[in-house]
């Protein structure tokens, strides 16, 4: 049976400010297949970051529903969602991603560590995967010795070590210059292809939206467009 | 390898070093309490304790056994008949490290030229030796000896207010046990200072079969006193004696311990340390408050940091764990430092004394003479500490609780 | 302008700063409650010192102090008055006393006491003893010749009342023993168990008798206006009284006390800095998080050409603000608290063997002395700046670039 990676329908999300209303998601709905490496893109304020969350399951949604792998996230309490999270989702964030106290290989295996791993598998594990981001040489260093596509490449790995089905990245190269940021992409699209993991990332960067196999316009809290290039 | 650390540890460690010098304060603030409440705690009941020894030493022993009532009324008919069989009966103990017989009479003691108020003190000059510090007290002349027969050792003061000094002859007169005038002449063998003027001033010592022949006594004394090899025994000791007497089927005695004879010295104490635990609260509670901003940083400029850890699926019951462990690394390091150097001064002064200088009246009035030593014990090491130690954690309790209320997009918004 | 910005500072944080001010009111709290408790029982313990038949100066013969019989007494009663009269200031007031060891008996018992042979009039302006002490029975009146006072603790002790007979004795002027039977007119209250147990009030007339003394006294006991200025009084007295008299103050009178007190302001302003110390720890770290939360803002107003010492002084104006203000609030509550408690006083009753032991007095009543006060306030504002010149110092060397790469 063929089933969807996230499942999205008719999701409304308002922030109540005093007393203005801010819709962010105005009744968004989208359907993306496990494997897919999709952009998101639209305007500043056009609720990109806001739809990640909720996928994310870090922000609940004010109506609609929300199945990510196959998981319905309704009446989930805050420790069921963040083991969900644990097991099926990896994150990779703009700025701030890593734990400034641990060395990029502590980094990577601080997941499999909540989750249970056993040492010896998470060590080599651990090892496997900072190699293939082409971090060999960095595993004891600590984040603040580490320049930000690398830590970026480290955030990478520690959100897709742990094999979940779903990466959600929110603007991951923003920070980067324009070669960086395409490395990064490029390790992205190589660990979608390895693992058939499904990558979902905003970003406001025409390279980067050019390199994703579809794009989700949004704007004003809907979305305008959806193009797949495959 | 070093993994065997759990992470947590690891994590908390790691962190409450990032802001060495922050955390350094912190851990200052808790180690200079703890060090001042092992020095002052060992100071107090290291004081008390020369106190109660002093005072015992002086006055009345660790424990006596009177006749019921005396101890209130001073009544000389209130006398203890046979004190041989309770004799017998502390020799078995072995917590009684010695112990003596005393009989007291006040009396009118005269010089011929002076006459004044004293209380006249019979004593077995072998064994009180052993009990009390009067033999080392004497100043001039010597201390009485066995089969002494109407000699009588003085109190500086009284013998200076008496005009008299060794060799002299005294008068005492007073009421024998029957009712009968009791009256005597004595040669002054000896004078004492114990340092204490209230006794230096209206006591003589002479031997107990003389002031037995002068006060119609026959064989019976007032008191037996006794030494206790520590504080710590007093209470077994007397439960022993109350047990003993009712096998040995004897009544109308009384064993009461150094807090009921002085009561003045033991409710003193108990003010002292009301006084001196009010100061250590204050003095906790400040420094608690001092810390409080220190725990509330460590939460709130890590707010991201918490939020980024929650959404890759760390639930906020552990983030709340990894707080408190740090506040409890940094109090469990500033406690150990206090306390180390804690220990260091006190046991430097334990050895060497204080000296309070000019302040030396004051002390003799406490029965102590010259430097004053604190004492390391396990109390005065450990109780500062844990209570520090309690009221620290708690503090830190408030700040790790506003964790629980955080969302993993309100944290990662949070400036 | 300047403290404006200050203050909007300061109020950045409000948690933060709330929590120091706690700390800063609790311990200038502290330290104004503690002193107050500390000065109030030294109150007390000279109150008691003075009221117990000290005065605030003695005069004696020579040789009473060493040897306190009745050949040493003051035969020129009436010159050394009229002396006095000259040099005192008004609203002094002042007694003569007959001051003697005697021994106290009644048919069961008898105890070494010190018999005082008072102006019935006179005396209840220099001492505790007086109508007012008395519990039972009447105080004395002049020409009374054989009522005595005893304390309550002594009649509990020799198991009598009013109305009994206690016998005294002791020598008299020519060295021989004197006993005679005096009745008790009324038994006296007093601050200390130990005054009611050693001593005994008859009137000087019967004293005299007593003690076959044709006329003058042991002691001169003055009470000087508001207990001030007894040093320089007791200088004039020694230049106007002959040789033969000794004089002395209270201090001088009381040793112990003396010594005691002495020591209390040392141990007082050890505990003021033991207080500011664990508050310091506090001022320090949080002066320091809010100068490093602000780097960047430094870093700027260097950039712009603000010069170092004016960001020490800004640094330095804040901590002043939030001191004073720390300050102003436990300076307050300390002395709200003091107040409701010197109404009713602190009541050491359920202790007072203990107190007793210590000089202190049954009930202490809490006093401030502004010197306290401001020694505290001193302490804390003074050295609360101090310590804050090392956040401020390291404000003022922020670089811009520094400033700008934190974070
Ligand atoms: N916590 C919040 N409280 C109030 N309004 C919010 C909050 N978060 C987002 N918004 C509003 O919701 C709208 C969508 O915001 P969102 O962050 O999703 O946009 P975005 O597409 O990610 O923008 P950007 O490209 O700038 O990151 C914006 O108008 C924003 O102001
Ligand atoms: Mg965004």
């Amino acid at each position: 049976m063929h089933r969807n990676c996230v499942e999205c329908r008719d999701i409304i999300k308002t922030y109540h400010q005093g007393k203005i209303c801010v819709h962010a998601l105005n009744g968004v709905s989208l359907s993306i297949e496990q494997g897919e490496f999709v952009a998101l893109a639209g305007p500043s304020g056009s609720g990109k970051t806001s739809l990640l969350n909720i996928i994310g399951g870090l922000d609940k949604a004010d109506s609609g529903s929300v199945i990510v792998t196959g998981k319905s996230f309704e009446n989930l309490s805050d420790s069921k969602l963040a083991k969900l999270r644990l097991n099926n989702i990896g994150f990779v964030f703009q700025s701030y991603n890593l734990i400034p106290v641990l060395s990029a290989l502590e980094n990577v295996e601080y997941v499999m560590l909540l989750q249970g791993v056993p040492a010896e598998e998470r060590y080599e594990r651990s090892i496997q995967i900072l190699n293939d981001t082409g971090l060999e040489d960095k595993y004891n260093s600590r984040p603040a010795e580490l320049s930000g596509g690398q830590q970026q490449r480290v955030a990478v790995a520690r959100a897709i070590v742990s094999n979940p089905m779903l990466v959600l990245a929110d603007e991951p190269t923003a920070n980067l210059d324009s070669e960086t940021g395409m490395g990064l992409l490029e390790i992205m699209k190589k660990m979608n292809r390895l693992k058939k993991v499904t990558f979902l990332f905003s970003t406001h960067d025409n390279m980067v939206m050019d390199f994703a196999d579809r794009l989700v316009l949004m704007k004003d809290g809907e979305i305008v467009g959806d193009k797949n290039k495959v | 390898m070093k993994d065997k650390l759990p992470i947590d540890l690891k994590m908390a460690w790691r962190n409450i070093w990032r802001n060495f010098r922050r955390t350094l304060i912190t851990i200052s603030a808790i180690g200079f309490a703890c060090v001042l409440l092992v020095f002052m705690l060992s100071f107090q009941l290291g004081g008390y304790e020369t106190m109660i020894n002093s005072s015992v030493k002086i006055h009345s022993g660790h424990l006596e056994v009177q006749a019921k009532g005396y101890n209130d009324k001073q009544n000389i008919r209130l006398a203890i008949p046979d004190p041989e069989i309770i004799g017998k009966i502390c020799s078995k103990l072995k917590d009684i490290v010695s112990f003596t017989f005393r009989a007291r009479a006040f009396s009118m003691v005269s010089s011929g030229k002076k006459t004044y108020g004293a209380m006249v003190i019979g004593i077995d000059p072998l064994r009180e030796s052993l009990v009390s510090t009067l033999e080392k007290s004497i100043r001039s002349g010597s201390y009485l000896k066995e089969n002494d027969k109407n000699q009588a050792i003085v109190g500086s003061l009284l013998a200076k207010n008496l005009k008299i000094s060794i060799g002299d002859d005294l008068t005492v007169l007073g009421q024998g046990k029957d009712g009968s005038i009791a009256a005597a002449v004595l040669h002054v063998k000896g004078i004492y200072n114990s340092g204490m003027d209230e006794f230096d001033r209206s006591t003589i010592h002479i031997p107990l079969n003389t002031f037995q022949n002068i006060y119609s006594m026959g064989n019976s004394v007032h008191e037996v006193v006794m030494i206790a090899d520590s504080l710590k025994h007093i209470n077994v000791i007397k439960r022993e004696l109350i047990r003993n007497f009712r096998n040995h089927n004897i009544k109308g005695l009384a064993v009461l311990s150094w807090d009921q004879l002085l009561p003045g010295l033991r409710q003193g104490i108990e003010m002292d340390l009301i006084s001196g635990i009010i100061f250590y609260i204050l003095l906790i509670v400040i420094v608690a408050f001092s810390i409080l901003n220190t725990f509330f940083m460590a939460v709130f400029e890590r707010t991201r940091e918490f939020g980024v850890l929650m959404a890759i699926g760390t639930t906020p019951g552990r983030l709340v764990r990894l707080v408190l462990t740090e506040s409890f690394l940094m109090t469990v390091v500033g406690i150990g430092c206090g306390m180390v150097m804690g220990i260091i001064i006190t046991l430097f002064f334990q050895f060497h004394g204080i000296d309070l200088g000019g302040s030396s009246a004051m002390l003799r009035h406490y029965g102590i003479s010259g430097k004053l030593y604190p004492r390391l014990s396990f109390i005065s090491l450990l109780s500062g500490p844990c209570v520090l130690f309690f009221i620290t954690l708690l503090t830190s309790f408030y700040p790790a609780m506003k964790i629980r209320r955080l969302t993993p997009v309100k944290a990662m918004t949070y400036v | 302008m300047q403290i404006q910005i200050a203050w909007r500072n300061i109020w950045r944080n409000p948690r933060r700063t709330m929590i120091m001010l706690t700390a800063m009111i609790i311990g200038i709290w502290s330290m104004i409650f503690l002193g107050g408790m500390m000065r109030g029982m030294m109150v007390g313990m000279i109150n008691n010192g003075i009221s117990t038949l000290t005065g605030d100066i003695q005069i004696h013969a020579k040789g009473y102090r060493d040897d306190p019989s009745i050949e040493y007494f003051m035969p020129d009663l009436k010159g050394i008055e009229k002396t006095i009269n000259k040099i005192l200031p008004r609203g002094s007031r002042y007694t003569s006393r007959i001051r003697v060891n005697a021994i106290a008996a009644n048919a069961r018992h008898s105890t070494g006491v010190t018999m005082v042979g008072i102006h019935p009039v006179k005396e209840p302006g220099v001492s505790f003893i007086g109508p007012g002490a008395v519990v039972h029975g009447r105080y004395l009146v002049p020409g009374n010749n054989n009522g005595i006072l005893i304390g309550r603790a002594m009649a509990e002790k020799f198991g009598t009342k009013t109305g009994h007979k206690i016998i005294l004795m002791s020598e008299n002027i020519q060295h021989d023993i004197a006993s005679k039977a005096f009745i008790i007119m009324g038994i006296f209250k007093a601050e200390m168990q130990s005054t009611e147990k050693h001593f005994v009030f008859v009137t000087s007339s019967s004293a005299r008798h007593m003690l076959k003394l044709a006329k003058g006294a042991s002691e001169i006991s003055i009470i000087l206006p508001h207990h001030k200025g007894d040093k320089k009084i007791t200088w004039n007295l020694r230049q106007a009284i002959p040789d033969s008299y000794e004089i002395h103050t209270w201090q001088e009178l009381l040793p112990i006390l003396t010594s005691y007190l002495k020591m209390f302001d040392g141990f007082m302003y050890i505990w003021f800095l033991v207080i500011f110390i664990a508050m310091g720890f506090g001022i320090v770290n949080t002066t320091l998080m809010a100068v490093y939360e602000r780097m960047k803002e430094f870093g700027l107003l260097k950039a712009l050409g603000m010069r170092p010492w004016l960001i020490i002084r800004s640094v330095l104006l804040e901590s002043f603000m939030l001191l004073v203000i720390g300050t102003a609030i436990g300076n307050c509550m300390g002395f709200l608290t003091i107040h409701f408690l010197s109404i009713t006083g602190i009541n050491l009753t359920s202790l007072s063997a203990g107190a007793e032991f210590a000089g202190l007095s049954r009930i202490i009543y809490p006093v401030l002395y502004p010197k306290d006060i401001i020694m505290a306030n001193v302490v804390v504002i003074g050295l609360g700046l101090v310590v804050s010149l090392y956040p401020a110092v390291k404000a003022a060397r922020f670089t811009p670039v520094e400033a700008l790469s934190h974070e």
